[in-house]
C-alpha cells in the first residue's frame, strides 16, 4: 500500500492530524488498533469537553463523534481499524490486522499514539497480585463500557485526572470510594475535578500518602497505608489499614513511543523531541498529543494536532519550506519542560507549551534570549497539574530561548 | 469403577513431568491440582533457569537429577514445541578460589565449564560491573519458560490418555486393601498408587495419606520483570553463591524480557511482594551491573520455595506402601524434574518401556510466529486471526480462541496470559485486559463477571452496574 502520510493512533490527536494533513492536499492513510475510531474518548462519558475547541460542553464521545463524522466523510483519508502497527522503519509503516501483516509505504509519518498508564508494576506496588488492582483508564473502560462493576469498596492511589473522575463515577453506581492517596504533596489533577470528582462527595484526599501493602489472595482484601518522608519512604510508624476490594491506580501517564523508530526523547515528557513544525530528529516523522507530551485537556491535543497534521502534509508534497538555524528552548527556573524544542530563526509568532515545576502565584513568565526579553505573561496562578501557552514573537532572537519564571 | 494405576497430586513441573512420564509407559494415571491450572504455585514464580549442574553438591540427588535433567530438556522442548533459550550461565565475582571450587564441582557433576579471566568475561557483559574479574562459564545453561513447559507436558499426558482434574481440593484419602480412595471437589478417584508432589503443600497431602509428614521450611523469591531491549544481558549472570543459594541474578527469558532476583526469606505461604525484598535486589543487582534502570521494570513477583533439609526427598513411603513422597523440590527442581519422573516411574516399579504411537502435541504457536502462508491460509478461515487483542504482545483474538479450545480447559485470564503472554507486556494489560475477559466468556458461555484473573473466588467484577430490577 502506497500513502502520502500516514498518522497512527485514532484519537483525537490522530483524527485532527489526519483531517488536517488530508486539508493541506495530502491522501492520508489513519490506522487504529480498536474497533472504532475516537480513542481514550470513547470511554470518557462525562462532561468538560470541547470549551476551548467548540465552545461547548460535550462528553467524550460527543467530542470524538464530531470529528469521526469528518474523518469518514473525507475521501483522501483511508481508515483502517482493528490496525496494529508492528514496525516503523524509513518511511515504511508495518501493520498487523485483517489482513495480516502488511506495509504502507509514505512520505510522511504521524505518531499520535497518546499515552499508556503507568501500572502497578510501574511503581513496584509492593504485597500480593490479586484481582482489584486496576488502573484507572481499564476501570473506566469495564464501568463506563462493559458496564460491569469493578468493586464495592475502593481506593484510589493518584489523584490524576482519571482517577478523580473514576471516584466521582463510581461513587455514582454505588460504590464507596473510601480515600484517595497522593504520594506528593500536590495533585497532579486538574483543580475543577478534585473540586468536583472529591469535594462535593466527600471523598477524603490524602496528600504525602501512599499503599505500603495490598492484601489478598484471590481478591484485594485491604491495604496498608501510610504518609511518606520526603524521599517518598514510607514512615512506618504511621502504617495503618483499611479494608477494600478494589485499588485503582491513578498514577501517571506515558507517552506511548515503544514503536517509534529510535528517536531522540525529553527524559522530563518521555515524548519525542520535536522542532516548531512537530518534526522529530528523523526530517519524516511528526508527533503531537499526548504521545509527544500529557495534555489535560483535549481541546489542546486537537489544536496541537492539527498543526502538526499540516507541517507533515507539507512535507510529504515536498512543500515545507526550509528553515534557517534552528534555536534550542530550554526551560529555565521553575520550569519543567517548554514544547516545542527548538524554533527557526526569522520572523513571526510561535506558541509555546509549558508545564511549571510547582505552584505559582502572583509571577511572570519570561522568554528570554540572552538578555533580549521576547515574551512575558502574566500567572495569576499557576499549579503543575495544568498546562500553559505562551505566546511570544520571535524575532530578535539568535540564539537559545529560555522559558522561566522570573 | 475405573481403579487408576497412579494419581499424582500437584500439578506444577514435577508433578506434570511425572504424570507425563507415566501416561507415556501406557499406565493410567490422574493428575490433580487445587487451582484452576497448572503451573500456578512455585513453577509459575521462578527464574526460569535449566541449570547446567556445576553447582549442587557432587553425589547429591540435586546433582545427580540436575545433570539428567538438564541432558533431557532439550529433547523434551523439542517435543513439545517449547522454546529454549540456549543463553549459556557465567557466575561472575572477585575471588578466583571460589570460582575455581564450582569450576571443580561442575568436573565431577560431569558438566561443561571453563573459567574466563576479566578480559572475555567484559568482552561478552561490557555493562558488567569493573570490579568483578572472573568467572565460571556453563554453555548447557538455559532458559525456558516454566510454565509453557509444565503446560506442554499435562497437555501431552492428556492427549495420550491422561486425565486431569483442576480445582480438586481433595478432602480424604482412605484405602481399601491396595486401592486408595480419594475424595476430592471434582469427585471421587480411585488408584493403586498415589504420588504427593504437592510442593508447598506437601504436609496437607501427607496427614490425608497417613504418610511422612516432613520438616518443610518456605522461602519467598522476589523478582523484577523487565520490559524487553531495557538490559544489557546476553546470558544468565549469577553472583558467587551463599548458603542461602545462587544470590540475585540478571538472566533474559526465552521472549526476551529480563528477570533480576531472586530474595530467599523465610516466610509463610503468601506470595507477597516486599519493599526490603525489592530493595535487596536493586542494592545486589547494582554490585553485578551498576547502571541497572529500575524504572525500566514492569512487574515485580515473588515465589514459594519449599526447602527440606539439604537435598531433594524423593522416596517411597515406608508408612503407606504405594505412596511415593517428594519433598523440598527447590532449585534446581526446574531442571530436575524430567529426571525426577524417571526416578518416580523407578520407585513405583514400572518399566521404562513407553508404550508405542504416542501423539504429538499441537505446539503453542501464535499467529505472529507462523509462517506467511499459514497466515494466509488462516486468515481465510478464521478472521478472528485478524483482530488485535494484546498490542504489546501481538497477540489476536484467533491466538486466545484457540488456546481455550486446547485440551486443557483453562478459564482464567492469567492462564491465557501464561499460554499466549497476552497482558504480560510493558502496559500489563492496560489494553487486552477487557478483550480478554471478554474472549473467555465468549468462549466458555460464562457470564463476564464470572470469568476468573487466577483461582475461584478472583472474579473479575462484582456485578452489572445498574442492574435490571
Amino acid at each position: 500500500m502506497k500513502t502520502q502520510v500516514v498518522v497512527i493512533g485514532g484519537g483525537p490527536a490522530g483524527m485532527c492530524a489526519a483531517l488536517s494533513a488530508s486539508k493541506t492536499g495530502a491522501k492520508v492513510v489513519l490506522v487504529e488498533r480498536d474497533e472504532v475510531l475516537g480513542g481514550i474518548l470513547n470511554q470518557c462519558i462525562h462532561n468538560g469537553f470541547g470549551l476551548h475547541y467548540f465552545h461547548e460542553e460535550l462528553t467524550g464521545p460527543e467530542f470524538a463523534h464530531r470529528f469521526r463524522i469528518m474523518v469518514e466523510a473525507d475521501k483522501n483519508i483511508k481508515v483502517l481499524t482493528n490496525t496494529l502497527v508492528t514496525k516503523i522503519e524509513d518511511k515504511k509503516v508495518q501493520i498487523m490486522g485483517k489482513n495480516g501483516f502488511e506495509e504502507i509505504e509514505a512520505q510522511a509519518v504521524v505518531l499520535a499514539m497518546g499515552c499508556r498508564e503507568r501500572t502497578a508494576g510501574n511503581i513496584s506496588l509492593c504485597g500480593t497480585r490479586p484481582m482489584g488492582i486496576v488502573t484507572a483508564g481499564v476501570a473506566q473502560k469495564m464501568v463506563n463500557i462493559d458496564g460491569k462493576m469493578i468493586g464495592k469498596d475502593i481506593v484510589i492511589l493518584g489523584s490524576g485526572d482519571i482517577g478523580l473522575i473514576m471516584a466521582r463515577r463510581l461513587t455514582l453506581e454505588g460504590a464507596k470510594v473510601h480515600a484517595v492517596f497522593e504520594i506528593n504533596s500536590t495533585s497532579s489533577g486538574l483543580r475543577r475535578n478534585i473540586m468536583q470528582c472529591l469535594e462535593d462527595f466527600d471523598i477524603p484526599l490524602f496528600f504525602n500518602t501512599t499503599i505500603f501493602e495490598v492484601v489478598g489472595k484471590d481478591r484485594v482484601e485491604g491495604v496498608y497505608y501510610g504518609q511518606v518522608d520526603k524521599n517518598f519512604q514510607p514512615i512506618e510508624s504511621t502504617r495503618k489499614f483499611l479494608k477494600c476490594d478494589t485499588v485503582v491506580l491513578s498514577v501517571g501517564l506515558i507517552p506511548e513511543m515503544y514503536i517509534a523508530p529510535d528517536t531522540i526523547t525529553c527524559k522530563t515528557t518521555g515524548g519525542a523531541i520535536v522542532n516548531e513544525f512537530y518534526q522529530t530528529d528523523k526530517p519524516w516523522l511528526f508527533c503531537c498529543g499526548n504521545i509527544l507530551h500529557v495534555h489535560d485537556l483535549v481541546d489542546n491535543v486537537a489544536l496541537e494536532a492539527e498543526q502538526a497534521g499540516k507541517f507533515a502534509s507539507l512535507y510529504a508534497l515536498g512543500k515545507l519550506p526550509t528553515q534557517s538555524k534552528s534555536l534550542p528552548v530550554v526551560a529555565g527556573e521553575g520550569v519543567s519542560y517548554v514544547l516545542p524544542y527548538s524554533v527557526f530563526e526569522g520572523q513571526g509568532k510561535v506558541e509555546f507549551k509549558l508545564r511549571l515545576k510547582t505552584k505559582v502565584v502572583r509571577k511572570n513568565l519570561v522568554a528570554k534570549c540572552g538578555a533580549n526579553i521576547l515574551g512575558k505573561k502574566f500567572v495569576l496562578a499557576g499549579v503543575p497539574g495544568e498546562m500553559l501557552k505562551f505566546e511570544i514573537e520571535k524575532n530578535g532572537a539568535s540564539d537559545k530561548i529560555v522559558v522561566e519564571i522570573e | 469403577m475405573k481403579i487408576f494405576d497412579c494419581v499424582v497430586i500437584g500439578g506444577g513441573v514435577v508433578g506434570a513431568a511425572i504424570f507425563n512420564k507415566i501416561v507415556r509407559l501406557g499406565k493410567s494415571c490422574v493428575l490433580l491440582d487445587k487451582a484452576s491450572d497448572v503451573a500456578t504455585g512455585a513453577s509459575k514464580a521462578n527464574s526460569g533457569i535449566v541449570h547446567a549442574g556445576y553447582d549442587p553438591k557432587p553425589g547429591t540427588l540435586k546433582a545427580k537429577l540436575n545433570v539428567r535433567g538438564a541432558k533431557l530438556f532439550p529433547q523434551i522442548c523439542k517435543r513439545l514445541g517449547v522454546k529454549l533459550n540456549c543463553c549459556g550461565a557465567l557466575v561472575v565475582g572477585d575471588d578466583k578460589e571460589k570460582i575455581l571450587e564450582l569450576y571443580n564441582r561442575g568436573l565431577q557433576n560431569k558438566v561443561k565449564v571453563e573459567i574466563w579471566d576479566k578480559k572475555k568475561l567484559h568482552e561478552k557483559v561490557p555493562k558488567l560491573n569493573a570490579n568483578l574479574n572472573v568467572a565460571l562459564w556453563a554453555e548447557d545453561s538455559k532458559t525456558v519458560s516454566p510454565y509453557l513447559f509444565t503446560i506442554g507436558l499435562v497437555e501431552e499426558g492428556m492427549i495420550n490418555g491422561g486425565k486431569v482434574l483442576l480445582e480438586a481440593d481433595i478432602s480424604a484419602i482412605s484405602k481399601d486393601g491396595d486401592v486408595f480412595k480419594i475424595e476430592t471437589q471434582r469427585g471421587m478417584i480411585y488408584s493403586k498408587s498415589v504420588v504427593n508432589s504437592a510442593g508447598a503443600g506437601y504436609n496437607q497431602i501427607a496427614r490425608l495419606l497417613g504418610s511422612e509428614t516432613k520438616k518443610i521450611q518456605l522461602r519467598r523469591g522476589e523478582y523484577f520483570v523487565f520490559d524487553k531491549n531495557t538490559l544489557d544481558v546476553p546470558c544468565t549472570i549469577f553472583p558467587l553463591p551463599t548458603d542461602l543459594g545462587k544470590g540475585v541474578l540478571l538472566t533474559p527469558t526465552v521472549d526476551g524480557n529480563f528477570l533480576v532476583g531472586p530474595t530467599s526469606a523465610p516466610s509463610d505461604d503468601v506470595t507477597a511482594v516486599t519493599k526490603t525484598g525489592l530493595d535487596e535486589i536493586r542494592q545486589k543487582a547494582h554490585l553485578l551491573m551498576p547502571d541497572i534502570d529500575f524504572r525500566n521494570t514492569i512487574r515485580q513477583f515473588s515465589g514459594i520455595r519449599t526447602i527440606c533439609g539439604d537435598d531433594f526427598v524423593i522416596e517411597k513411603s515406608r508408612k503407606v506402601p504405594g505412596v511415593v513422597n517428594l519433598a523440598g523440590i527447590c532449585s534446581p527442581g526446574l531442571s530436575s524434574a524430567p529426571a525426577i519422573a524417571e526416578m518416580v516411574i523407578n520407585l513405583l516399579g514400572y518399566s521404562t518401556k513407553e508404550k508405542d504411537n504416542l501423539k504429538k502435541i499441537q505446539p503453542y504457536v501464535m499467529f505472529k510466529n507462523m509462517s506467511k502462508r499459514q497466515q494466509k491460509e488462516i486468515l481465510k478461515t478464521d478472521p478472528s486471526f485478524g483482530q488485535i487483542v494484546c498490542k504489546c504482545e501481538k497477540i489476536t483474538k484467533g491466538d486466545i480462541l484457540a488456546v481455550l479450545k486446547r485440551p486443557l480447559k483453562i478459564k482464567s485470564v492469567d492462564a491465557i496470559k501464561r499460554r499466549t503472554n497476552a497482558g504480560m507486556g510493558r502496559c500489563q494489560g492496560g489494553f487486552c485486559f477487557t478483550k480478554v475477559v471478554k474472549a473467555i466468556a465468549q468462549e466458555r458461555k460464562i457470564e463476564y463477571k464470572n470469568v476468573l484473573k487466577e483461582n475461584r473466588g478472583s472474579f473479575v467484577a462484582v456485578g452489572d452496574i445498574r442492574e435490571e430490577e
